[in-house]
């Protein structure tokens, strides 16, 4: 009767066919996708990500069974798929197979969601203090070495896995994606899970990094900020010339530089059809799939894997330290613009970390806390659009130069 | 090359790289009559 109930419902069945440590990372998965799903209906968490995400995990961790040859797994996914005949065959049962094998293992997924980005991304802000805006970003990007370093001196990691976490520090979700894929597609579902986890949490945790670098008086800085009229053609002209420069420099990263820099020349060509589609269509149905996909990939052997504790570190380490690097950046140019008689708030500095736009509203919603009238968000805006060039950059070196790292 | 030299001229080629797109932003702006960057001349 017992083996026949089993049978009848292996989602329960199975935990009792396995390891006692798989079953148990299971049921805390199960938890954990409850926790992820609720905290992005609640909006504590992105919750375009998080309540796909959560769900996944659940039905993901519950949904296993006993299959034909004898092993226990699911009918959504198989991520470790490398035959071509045995993929063939898994894409006509897994039903998440063939979105997972077509647009997340090649990048294209990225890709989409980057495309949305560009769409939204308006060129006239960076074009507001284009060197303060990237300065900023450069000191944005010092969580990304840091944990580079860290990743390979301290934590003993091979520089490519160091690298494709490092790149969480560059905050930016497609990037991180598309750089683990290239450099570590042996990890790139754990890096992919804790780089959108964290980016959900920057939200909450980057107020507090604010507060604690920028004295109250010049959160509040009002900031005299002119944007430039400039016409569509200029602009159109730019995103043309900007993209060239980039693919012929990083040629590794041109899938993600030209989705970028085509949503943006959409937006300026003002073809209204594309417009929607990259803003509402594509960018939705990536991130809907992204989040979906990041959670069924939560089975109980991802958390069990020790690295990921490692990984777990040294993403936290490199967001807060990009976040610390952008403000150091936000203090030089204040210091800068002081000299001239100009003031800029130096909490526009945590915007050069490029979660467009997430950390350009947090730095907006810190400088309005403390002053009502103060509009710092078209720079900050410009420090985040700038951040998402240093990150395409960075990952572009990393891709094309870890290779160089020895010992 | 060790970790250090890796982290320190990468971040350094970033930077160059970067410092010139923003470069040619302004140039392009400065070309097709734009007002960008007046106030971040140096």
């Amino acid at each position: 009767m017992g083996e026949f109930l089993l049978q009848l419902f292996p989602g329960i069945g199975t935990f009792f066919e396995m390891e006692t440590s798989v079953a148990i990372a299971r049921v805390v998965l199960i938890f954990a996708g409850f926790a992820l799903a609720y905290l992005g209906f609640k909006g504590t968490l992105e919750p375009l990500i998080m309540v796909p995400m959560g769900l996944g995990m659940i039905a993901v961790n519950c949904g296993m069974l006993f299959l034909a040859d004898g092993e226990i797994g699911n009918i959504i996914i198989s991520p470790l798929i490398s035959d071509n005949d045995a993929l063939m065959t898994i894409m006509q049962i897994n039903f998440l197979q063939p979105i997972y094998n077509l647009t997340f293992s090649n990048g294209l997924i990225a890709c989409l969601v980057f495309m949305g980005i560009g769409a939204r991304c308006e060129v006239s802000f960076m074009l507001a203090k284009p060197w303060s805006s990237m300065i900023i970003a450069i000191f944005a990007e010092l969580g990304t070495f840091v944990a580079l370093v860290l990743g390979v001196a301290a934590f003993g990691l091979p520089p490519e896995h160091a690298a494709a976490v490092a790149t969480i520090g560059g905050a930016d979700g497609p990037m991180v994606l598309f750089a683990s894929l290239m450099l570590a597609p042996e990890l790139f579902v754990p890096i992919g899970i804790i780089a959108y986890l964290y980016l959900s949490l920057c939200y909450g945790g980057y107020p507090y990094i604010i507060k604690l670098m920028i004295p109250k008086k010049y959160r509040g800085l009002d900031m005299i900020v002119e944007v430039p009229e400039v016409s569509q053609k200029s602009k159109f002209l730019f995103i043309a010339v900007i993209c060239t420069i980039l693919c012929l420099l990083l040629a590794v990263a041109a899938p993600l530089i030209l989705s970028f820099f085509l949503g943006m020349a959409v937006k300026e060509a003002n073809i209204e059809k594309y417009i929607t589609l990259c803003e509402d269509g594509l960018s939705y149905f990536a991130t809907f799939f992204l989040g979906l996909l990041l959670g069924v990939l939560c089975e109980a052997s991802t958390i069990l894997n020790p690295t990921v504790v490692v990984l777990l570190v040294l993403g936290i380490l490199a967001l807060a330290i990009s976040a610390v690097g952008g403000i150091i950046g936000g203090w030089l140019m204040y210091l800068w613009h002081k000299r001239k008689g100009e003031d800029f708030n130096p909490t526009i500095g945590v915007a050069g970390v490029s979660c467009v736009p997430t950390t350009a509203k947090l730095a907006q919603h810190a400088a309005q806390d403390e002053n009502p009238f103060a509009v710092i968000l078209p720079v900050a805006m410009g420090a985040n659009i700038s951040g998402v060039i240093t990150s395409a950059i960075v990952a572009g070196i990393f891709v094309a130069t870890i290779s160089m790292v020895t010992g | 090359m060790n970790i250090f030299t890796y982290a320190l001229m990468s971040y350094g080629l970033m930077a160059v790289i970067a410092l010139a797109v923003t470069a040619v932003i302004v140039g392009i702006s400065k070309v097709t009559g734009g007002s960008a960057a007046k106030e971040d001349d140096a």
